[in-house]
């Protein structure tokens, strides 16, 4: 095996770069879109490759053990990189059980808190201010007091139409998607917060189009966060991020600005698809030999 | 059915979610009058009235008679169980709110700063 079967996680690297600046004027719908469906891509072509690599192990097990002398018999890769490969992977699928573990019990947790019999709301009398899109059939919006108090009539309008744009284009999946891609493949993190971000680009905008005013979106989302209690973590730059958007000018919904992205991950499946044919061949000599 | 956002256009059940806002947002009970001006949009007092009385009966709000007419509340007991297992679900669990589509984060002391650096700033011209 060449080296074709190392570069989906070295090109993993490349796209997270090049998808930052390609992010940036285009639309967030066409970003969320595009980033979650390379995310998932990339995510399988290495998790593909780690296991063309920890497969070459079985060539220590019998039968093919006994074969380790006749010459000819096909040694595609060093031992320990073959272990380290499917430690790997195992680290990969342990993170992946865990985030979809998380996320169906937090999700199942919020559906019980209460029954959304009127518009879809459900009223949580909290202090604390928080505004949340449970997903379901059909999601409903769970909204603390301590928001609405902090918000007058316009800045509520505002908020209920932002989490009804989650609902109404399901960008929980998105986001979903991409958090799974980032546990099978760490080195998609900044994709999966990425994804995150613009999906919050993306109802912020359909907000803004609802009730006709992005300043006053920007303003909104600046007030919550400001009255939110104040923490340390990457909400924050997310949140700076959104009211600049929403100050400058709208960006335009190319798509041709994904052009960069797609264009590596067409590469991660080109690589993907040699490292495939040469495991085969690989396999292929060892069922020969048996 | 997909609906399309445009101005001005409301998706069904949003003045519903707008009204149940407004009464959870007060601190006092509110009439049909009192809505109506709370509200950002030129609604009709008689459409008020109307989704009044459908969150009534959907038993998401309370009343009681006042003068002529009633005053409007959000049911408490509904509420503060809402938000005992909001609270319970989300506080002090980061891997849980990590998951979630939060409105807004809270912010660090340097973004708070930009923020309201950012907020005194004239937009830029679109």
């Amino acid at each position: 095996m060449t080296f074709a079967v190392y570069l989906p996680a070295a090109l993993s690297l490349l796209l997270v770069a090049v998808s930052r600046a390609a992010a940036r004027h285009t639309s967030p719908a066409a970003v969320t879109r595009g980033l979650a469906l390379a995310a998932a891509g990339t995510a399988i072509a290495y998790a593909a490759c780690l296991s063309f690599l920890a497969l070459t192990l079985l060539d220590d097990l019998p039968p093919l053990a006994a074969f380790d002398h006749l010459p000819g018999l096909p040694r595609p890769v060093p031992g320990p990189i073959a272990l380290a490969a499917a430690g790997l992977l195992g680290w990969s699928a342990w993170r992946l059980l865990r985030d979809l573990r998380i996320r169906r019990d937090t999700h199942r947790r919020l559906r019980s808190v209460g029954s959304p019999d009127a518009g879809g709301l459900v009223v949580a009398d909290w202090a604390a201010p928080h505004a949340v899109a449970v997903p379901g059939r059909p999601g409903h919006v769970l909204i603390t007091t301590g928001l609405l108090r902090t918000l007058d009539g316009r800045e509520r309008a505002v908020v209920l139409a932002h989490e009804q744009a989650h609902l109404r284009h399901g960008h929980h999946r998105f986001t979903a998607v991409a958090a799974a891609a980032a546990a099978v493949n760490p080195l998609l993190a900044p994709l999966r917060d990425a994804v995150a971000h613009h999906a919050e680009r993306w109802a912020d905008e359909e907000a803004a189009s609802q009730v006709g005013d992005r300043g006053l979106v920007a303003r909104c989302v600046a007030k919550a966060a400001l009255a939110a209690t104040p923490v340390l973590g990457l909400g924050g730059a997310s949140v700076v991020g959104r009211v600049r958007a929403l100050r400058s000018p709208a960006p335009d919904g190319r798509w041709t600005r994904l052009a960069g992205p797609a264009a590596i991950v067409a590469m991660i499946a080109a690589v993907t698809a040699t490292a495939a044919v040469e495991f085969a061949a690989v396999a292929s000599a060892w069922l020969h030999a048996v | 059915m997909a609906l399309t956002a445009g101005a001005g256009r409301r998706p069904h059940g949003s003045l519903e979610a707008e009204i149940l806002a407004t009464l959870a947002a007060a601190t006092e009970p509110m009439s049909a009058a009192d809505v109506q001006r709370a509200l950002p949009h030129d609604l009709a007092y008689n459409t008020v009235q109307t989704i009044l009385i459908r969150l009534l009966e959907k038993d998401a709000v309370q009343r009681r008679p006042r003068g002529r007419g009633h005053v409007y509340w959000v049911r408490h007991a509904e509420a503060a169980e809402a938000a005992r297992r909001m609270r319970a679900t989300l506080a002090g669990r980061p891997d849980r709110a990590a998951v979630l589509q939060q409105f807004a984060a809270g912010l660090d002391d340097a973004d708070a700063e930009m923020l309201r650096a950012l907020l005194a700033e004239p937009p830029e011209a679109t």
